[in-house]
């Protein structure tokens, strides 16, 4: 005999459902309002008038930047950083998790050791700043590729995937005289797959978001970044109220250039995102938690 | 006698261990290379570089020339009234942080499991995962953008017949910006953990509740709640571990001049003192400290966290 819902379960699914779609509306409406402002006449925009309807819809600001040589060449080497940067990483990570993953190798505990104590302890923002400059890497794309590749806390969630295939798999490989190079490419890559597709995204989603490597190691134009451009109209826009006078002659405000940046960086991002959202979530199971 | 023989043999039998694993393996140690490399590169020649917070550093002298001071830059650190300040920011920030916005994914995880509605939840869990995947650049704009003056905010506050607040070069509401934007960017995200451990409860339990009488409430208190605790103390502790460090992209992105006082962190501070003054040698003993503490921090909430339930990251 089913028990009668009574009031009070009734009163906390509803509030579940008030507060959740509440909280879905906090977070959408901020996105919405700067795509509104990014397609409203600046007129509208300088008002302030603009909530998440646009006014006097137009696509000229967003044109005009998305066509702009600045953001195209941000946007490009975005893309070549992030591309290049993820199949450096995943390949290092992966790679490295596999000699990791086999305990009973003398040794191994101990070099274990070496890669999570930098989880615990870094020289420091100037130290590395120098080293970048010594290296000669200052304003080369490498740099933002290189220091960040390995990822100890990644490559502990590949060798933990590692860990649980079953070890017989291999030595049935071994004994038909595969080297342990052959089987970590032959098999162990496509076994872990499900892993490798998840790290595959945190690492992408890392290197496009990334804003302080390239604040700190780009300063050449034509090599900013996505978010280091980002950030200057950002950040701009923020200090020259002054000037917004001058630029209402213009007829683009600085504020609608400014959301229309925005909104031209993100909307890939929520494009993709839906498609990719399941990765996520399995990731952060495999990775939240070791038992 | 007999135990000294022993460790004797047992070395042996290590060193013994090892030359027998290379040479069977030397090919798995030598897969170890790419990843030592960028390690040893990226990360160890750094912690040799800190050594210039002991130096008066000078660039084109390298850390080989330059002059040693010893402990001068910490004296002088211990001895300005600015790091207390930023000190003070950092942690403050931090505990209102942990304070507001751990709880929220938990509240959310568990309401989410009360919304039976696929269809409802699906989009709702879509829309607030994905703050998480926006850069602080992009958030940092998304908050400037609706809290200036003319923003919507703002106008939400004139069209209820107050007075506009300019909220970015405003101290009483610097750091509540910080706490808000965290959790609008983090809160969705934060829950999945807490989603993963409520599925694995025992559905068994909400039905024996239930046949006993236990409304929603005393259900979520008695079944949801405990089968979260070790998951809840993880989480707290990984977040204790980080106070020092965390948010520095936020600030960077969020802060102004006119909010140094109350916002200000230890990571912005070393930036700016680093790469604005090239004060190298104190920008740096700054950092060395900020890394010690964090050392500690993040050592002992993995010991606590073994200790408590069970469950490290290492």
């Amino acid at each position: 005999m089913k028990r009668k819902i009574s009031f009070e379960d009734k009163a906390v699914t509803a509030l579940s459902y008030i507060f959740m779609l509440m909280l879905a509306a906090v977070i959408v409406i901020p996105v919405l309002n700067l795509m509104a402002k990014a397609v409203s006449s600046s007129t509208a925009v300088t008002s302030g008038k603009v909530t998440v309807f646009p006014i006097g819809f137009q696509l000229d600001t967003l044109k005009s930047v998305i066509v702009s040589e600045k953001f195209t060449s941000a946007a490009g080497n975005s893309v070549f950083v992030t591309l290049i940067g993820t199949l450096i990483a995943l390949f290092v990570n992966a790679l490295t998790a596999y000699p990791l993953s086999k305990k009973n190798l003398s040794c191994m505990k101990a070099i274990m050791m070496i890669f999570v104590f930098t989880m615990l302890f870094s020289g420091g923002l100037i130290p590395t700043y120098l080293l970048i400059k010594n290296l000669g890497l200052y304003n080369k794309r490498w740099a933002l590729i290189l220091p960040t590749a390995i990822n100890v806390y990644n490559m502990l969630i590949i060798k933990n995937y590692y860990e649980s295939i079953p070890d017989s798999i291999e030595e049935s490989v071994k004994i038909d005289g595969a080297g342990n190079f052959m089987i970590f490419i032959k098999f162990m890559l496509p076994l872990s797959k499900p892993v490798l597709a998840t790290i595959c995204l945190f690492t992408m989603v890392a290197y496009w978001n990334d804003y302080f490597s390239a604040l700190m190691y780009i300063d050449k134009p034509a090599l900013k970044t996505l978010q280091l451009y980002m950030s200057e109209v950002i950040l701009e826009a923020q200090q020259d109220v002054d000037t917004a006078t001058l630029d209402d002659l213009m007829n683009i405000s600085g504020e609608s250039v400014r959301c229309a940046t925005i909104i031209a960086a993100t909307v890939p991002i929520v494009i993709i995102y839906p498609f990719l959202q399941k990765y996520f979530i399995k990731g952060i199971m495999i990775g939240s938690v070791k038992g | 006698m007999a135990h000294i023989v022993e460790k004797k043999s047992k070395k042996i039998k290590t060193t013994g261990k090892f030359i027998k694993d290379f040479k069977l393996n030397y090919d798995l140690y030598l897969l170890l290379i790419p990843g030592l490399a960028l390690l040893i590169i990226f990360k160890y020649v750094p912690m040799y570089g800190v050594s210039i917070a002991f130096q008066d550093f000078n660039i084109f002298k390298g850390i080989s020339g330059s002059e040693w001071v010893g402990m001068d830059n910490f004296i002088r650190l211990f001895h300005s009234e600015e790091f207390y300040k930023i000190f003070r920011n950092t942690l403050v920030i931090s505990i209102y942080k942990i304070v507001f916005s751990f709880p929220i994914p938990i509240l959310i995880a568990i309401m989410l499991n009360e919304m039976k509605k696929i269809a409802v939840k699906r989009v709702v869990q879509t829309v607030i995962y994905l703050p998480h995947f926006l850069s602080w650049v992009i958030v940092g704009g998304i908050f400037t953008t609706i809290l200036s003056t003319n923003g919507l905010i703002n106008g939400i506050i004139m069209d209820l017949g107050g007075e506009s607040i300019p909220f970015m070069m405003s101290n009483r509401w610097f750091r509540s910006i910080l706490i808000i934007s965290d959790i609008w960017k983090g809160c969705g995200w934060g829950a999945i953990v807490y989603i993963a451990a409520i599925a694995g409860i025992d559905q068994e339990l909400y039905e024996a509740a239930e046949i006993d009488g236990a409304g929603k409430i005393r259900q979520i208190l008695h079944i949801t709640l405990p089968g979260l605790s070790s998951t809840i103390v993880l989480m707290l502790i990984l977040k204790l571990g980080y106070i020092m460090v965390e948010g520095q992209e936020q600030v960077l992105m969020m802060y102004n001049p006119t909010v140094y006082e109350t916002g200000d962190i230890i990571t912005t501070y070393v930036y700016r003192i680093g790469m604005g003054k090239m004060d190298y040698s104190f920008s740096s003993a700054v950092g060395l400290l900020n890394s010690v503490i964090s050392l500690v921090l993040v050592w002992g909430g993995n010991f606590l966290s073994g200790k408590l339930v069970g469950k490290s990251i290492w």
